[in-house]
């Protein structure tokens, strides 16, 4: 095996290329669940790798409560280094275990935070808050979630483009973005490498929700107009203007009033081999299901090795 | 009705707003033990008195000394309170976008030109925009902020946090 056994801690490296690939070119929609599959695949391997490396390394260790076979010559041959290997694996899969644990603390805290916030007011699915600060949020609950929008974002949207912002908004709920979203930021805790899948997930989430309410409202530059107007609600003062740059590197508001500017992405799921897209978006699909598979790879074989140690033949 | 431990977790905030929904429905300034009758037995006056003295601290009751006692009397209303309620959360927490999924996200300077210059595209193409002026030369949220005090808030604020590994694509 050798180098191998650590394959599944390095090829979430390859999300990178796969991101850059599938965002902006499948369906907003096709895009989130690919990209958020491979993330949690590639975050379990991984840390199903480390815990294996954690395995090996400290069987060596004197008083250790595991089988004797664990450290048989055999086993440690699988994993370079083994010893440094095991003793690195051991604080790593604990900043993984507290890393996650406090995401997932979090993520119950804002939930309940929130909730508290809005108590006492009538139970409907939009709640108009009055305050001066522009912002709209998704809030995730029991009976299909709230709908949270300021005064001042109100104000300063058109009949049409507040339709769009509610469409946006229940989008999210309805599909249940916040599931998504936190199995990313669990798997990018769960190895660094995983950072530009979250963020990839975190820009196709809005476009899903973008491309469902320019569907609903049936305009999608109502909905273009609604993203930039809110947007520039809660800018600092202008700028002197400039000429329009390259778009490649500008943040996700512009690159998401762009794409609705666009014409509609195609529905399709499966577009064909032989067009450049298709290329790009199966090559994209290829990379990330042949990288999973080596990274599930590896990690079963490790523990096929440690188990036919551990079992007495 | 709801279980035990989740009734103590809610309470807070839901007092809050009983308290203030009490307030709300008197005729002028009244005291913390109107208050407390007013919302029924189970709920001892220093509670009522902690509750009253946190939205004072929230800027959403005021009162006043008369005789030995104070009188109370609300500034604002429960949507109010829900809103400054938000509003503590939204700065407090940074990992709130992993759960509230924000309409927008912040606007570097650069992203702004971009958008406008987009959106200037977009209202030409699209002939006269729906009203007002273009989008692309519109100042920053003068309705929106207009009706409200204006140096409420600092310009530096902002209320679109950016999650913390958006930028890295």
């Amino acid at each position: 095996m050798g180098v191998f056994v650590l394959l599944p801690l390095v090829l979430p490296l390859s999300a990178w290329p796969v991101a850059r690939l599938a965002a902006p070119r499948l369906h907003p929609r096709t895009a989130t669940r690919l990209l958020t599959s491979v993330a949690v695949v590639m975050a379990g391997c991984s840390t199903l790798c480390l815990a294996l490396l954690m395995v090996v390394g400290t069987a060596q260790l004197p008083g250790n409560p595991l089988p004797d076979g664990w450290s048989d010559p055999e086993v440690r041959a699988a994993v370079p280094h083994d010893g440094v290997a095991g003793r690195a694996a051991i604080p790593a899969l604990g900043a993984v275990a507290v890393a996650c644990g406090r995401t997932l603390l979090a993520h119950r805290r804002v939930i309940r935070r929130a909730r508290r916030a809005l108590a006492g007011l009538p139970g409907t699915t939009v709640v108009v808050l009055p305050d001066p600060e522009p912002y709209a949020y998704a809030l995730p609950g029991a009976r299909g979630g709230r709908i949270v929008v300021t005064t001042a974002l109100l104000s300063g949207l058109a009949p049409a483009e507040r339709r769009a912002l509610f469409a946006h908004e229940r989008a999210h709920l309805a599909a249940r973005h916040h599931r998504h979203l936190l199995a990313v930021h669990l798997a990018a805790r769960a190895n660094p490498f995983l950072r530009p899948l979250r963020s990839a997930v975190l820009y196709t989430a809005e476009r899903w929700a973008d491309e469902d309410a320019a569907r609903a409202v049936g305009d999608r530059r109502v909905v273009a107009r609604a993203i930039g107007r809110a947007a520039l609600l809660s800018a600092p003062a202008p700028a002197p203007a400039r000429t329009l740059a390259a778009l490649a590197a500008t943040g996700p508001v512009p690159r998401r009033v762009a794409a609705l500017l666009a014409p509609a992405p195609a529905a399709r799921d499966r577009p064909s081999l032989f067009t450049g897209v298709g290329a790009a978006v199966w090559g994209a699909a290829a990379g990330a299901v042949a990288s999973a598979m080596s990274s599930a790879n590896s990690a079963v074989t490790l523990f096929l090795i440690l188990r036919a140690a551990a079992t007495p033949l | 009705m709801a279980t035990q431990p989740r009734r103590a977790r809610r309470r807070q905030g839901e007092l809050e707003g009983q308290v203030l929904g009490a307030l709300r429905e008197a005729d002028g300034p009244v005291t913390a033990a109107w208050v407390q009758e007013r919302l029924g037995g189970d709920l001892a006056y220093t509670t009522v008195v902690t509750i009253l003295t946190r939205l004072l601290a929230k800027d959403v009751v005021s009162r006043e000394r008369r005789g030995r006692s104070f009188v109370w009397t609300p500034t604002a209303d429960v949507a109010r309170l829900a809103a400054l309620r938000m509003r503590r959360l939204l700065d407090g927490e940074r990992d709130r976008d992993a759960v509230l999924t924000s309409f927008v996200t912040a606007l570097p300077p650069h992203d702004e030109q971009v958008l406008r210059a987009l959106l200037e595209v977009a209202d030409t193409e699209a002939g006269t925009p729906e009203r007002g002026a273009p989008l692309g030369q519109q100042g920053r949220g003068q309705h929106a902020r207009g009706q409200h005090a204006p140096g409420q808030d600092a310009p530096a604020r902002r209320s679109f946090g950016t999650a913390a590994g958006e930028t890295d694509t």
